[in-house]
């Protein structure tokens, strides 16, 4: 392409070696192998020519000023330094803390949970055990069949179900026995 | 006492971890021509690049614990650098895709776009190869141009650019030489 001369193409099965071996990639048998054919072949001579004049051209780059790489370190190493502050803001707010004082406040952290923990435990201990009477009837019905659901296996359940479905229930039982008790009392 | 400048970058990394942090320090006036080259080679924006490649040494800092020894710290570094120029191209295709979609509604755009020709002369020609080396390598696929932007404008061996890729070298070689055919197929169409 460089004055005006087109890219040679080289032979298929040696284009990928040829690249490798531009970079110098290639182990020292394949090296001999392609150095051998070169030497015979003027069209991979002449594809190796224009990656060695082409190439080194892409990766040119602008040279920068001294300047430049000063103000561009003087940069990154300042917002380290702000990185690193913001990872540790919490040191701020407790700048006169002395290192022996950690070990203190958590001492005194620990006291107060377990004496919370202790004069706390009275009151939902008597949370969790619950008189079973001042539960209504009602709940304690239901609680009873979710037990039985719970372990069930239905088929072989059928005749404890059925069993149950004949029992009469606690507030049937309440009802039908007011009504004895009204129908004495107006008699 | 050693001259910081004279530690290996493993040292250096072991004393930040113990809190020293000017030690990175010595690891960015290392590295930062290296990073700034590599961001500069994916985006062509020293602004953009010189962004990139400060951001990569902030996330290296950051995660200073999580490099395990097991690769250099230059090809984990790398490794950063490209991650943040991959992700940053990704975002920028995206808006020149929506530019491009802006642009192609207005017909007498589209006809500025149509009559970019060059003079025939050969520093016109060396312009347009330019351009259209910069083109493919901004078209090519992510691993390919990651491949040969290491490779060939880092000049880092195909074994550490394995490294940086997470992959292996025969990948490598392969991504290698299909953007060099690609990059190559360029410049055929303008002669």
């Amino acid at each position: 392409m460089k004055n005006g001369m087109p890219l040679q193409s080289a032979c298929k099965e040696f284009e990928e070696d040829l690249v490798l071996y531009y970079y110098g990639e290639t182990s020292k048998d394949e090296c001999s192998r392609i150095g051998a054919h070169i030497t015979a072949c003027v069209r991979c001579r002449g594809f190796l020519d224009d990656l060695r004049r082409l190439l080194p051209q892409m990766a040119r780059s602008e040279e920068l000023p001294q300047s430049f790489w000063d103000n561009y370190y003087r940069e990154t190493v300042a917002k380290l330094a702000q990185q690193d502050e913001r990872k540790h803001w919490w040191r701020t707010l407790i700048p006169p803390m002395k290192i022996w004082m950690v070990p203190a406040f958590g001492t005194v952290a620990m006291a107060v949970l377990v004496i919370g923990l202790l004069f706390g435990k009275g009151n939902l201990s008597s949370f969790m055990l619950r008189p079973a009477e001042k539960i209504p009837h009602e709940i304690l019905a239901d609680e009873n069949q979710l037990q039985f659901f719970e372990s069930m296996d239905l088929l072989e359940s059928l005749t404890k179900l059925e069993a149950q479905d004949e029992q009469p229930k606690p507030e049937a039982v309440n009802t039908q026995s007011s009504r004895q008790r009204l129908q004495s009392g107006i008699a | 006492m050693t001259n910081p400048e004279e530690l290996r970058d493993e040292q250096l990394v072991e004393l930040c971890r113990q809190g020293e942090r000017h030690y990175f320090d010595v690891l960015v006036r290392r590295y930062m021509e290296k990073a700034f080259r590599i961001a500069f080679d994916f985006t062509r924006n020293t602004e953009t690049a010189k962004d990139l490649s400060q951001d990569a040494f902030l996330r290296a800092y950051a995660n200073i614990n999580q490099f395990d020894g097991r690769s250099s710290f230059y090809t984990w570094f790398y490794r950063i650098v490209v991650n943040l120029c991959l992700d940053h191209a990704r975002r920028q295709q995206r808006v020149a895709w929506e530019s491009l979609e802006r642009i192609s509604e207005e017909p007498g755009e589209q006809k500025h776009l149509a009559d970019s020709t060059f003079a025939p002369d050969q520093e016109a020609i060396a312009s347009e190869a330019k351009r259209r080396v910069d083109q493919t390598l901004k078209t090519m696929p992510n691993k390919q141009r990651t491949a040969f932007l290491l490779r060939n404008h880092q000049g880092l061996s195909i074994a550490d650019v394995a490294k940086v890729m997470k992959t292996t070298e025969g990948t490598v070689r392969v991504y290698l030489h299909r953007a060099v055919a690609a990059l190559r197929q360029s410049l055929l169409e303008l002669v």
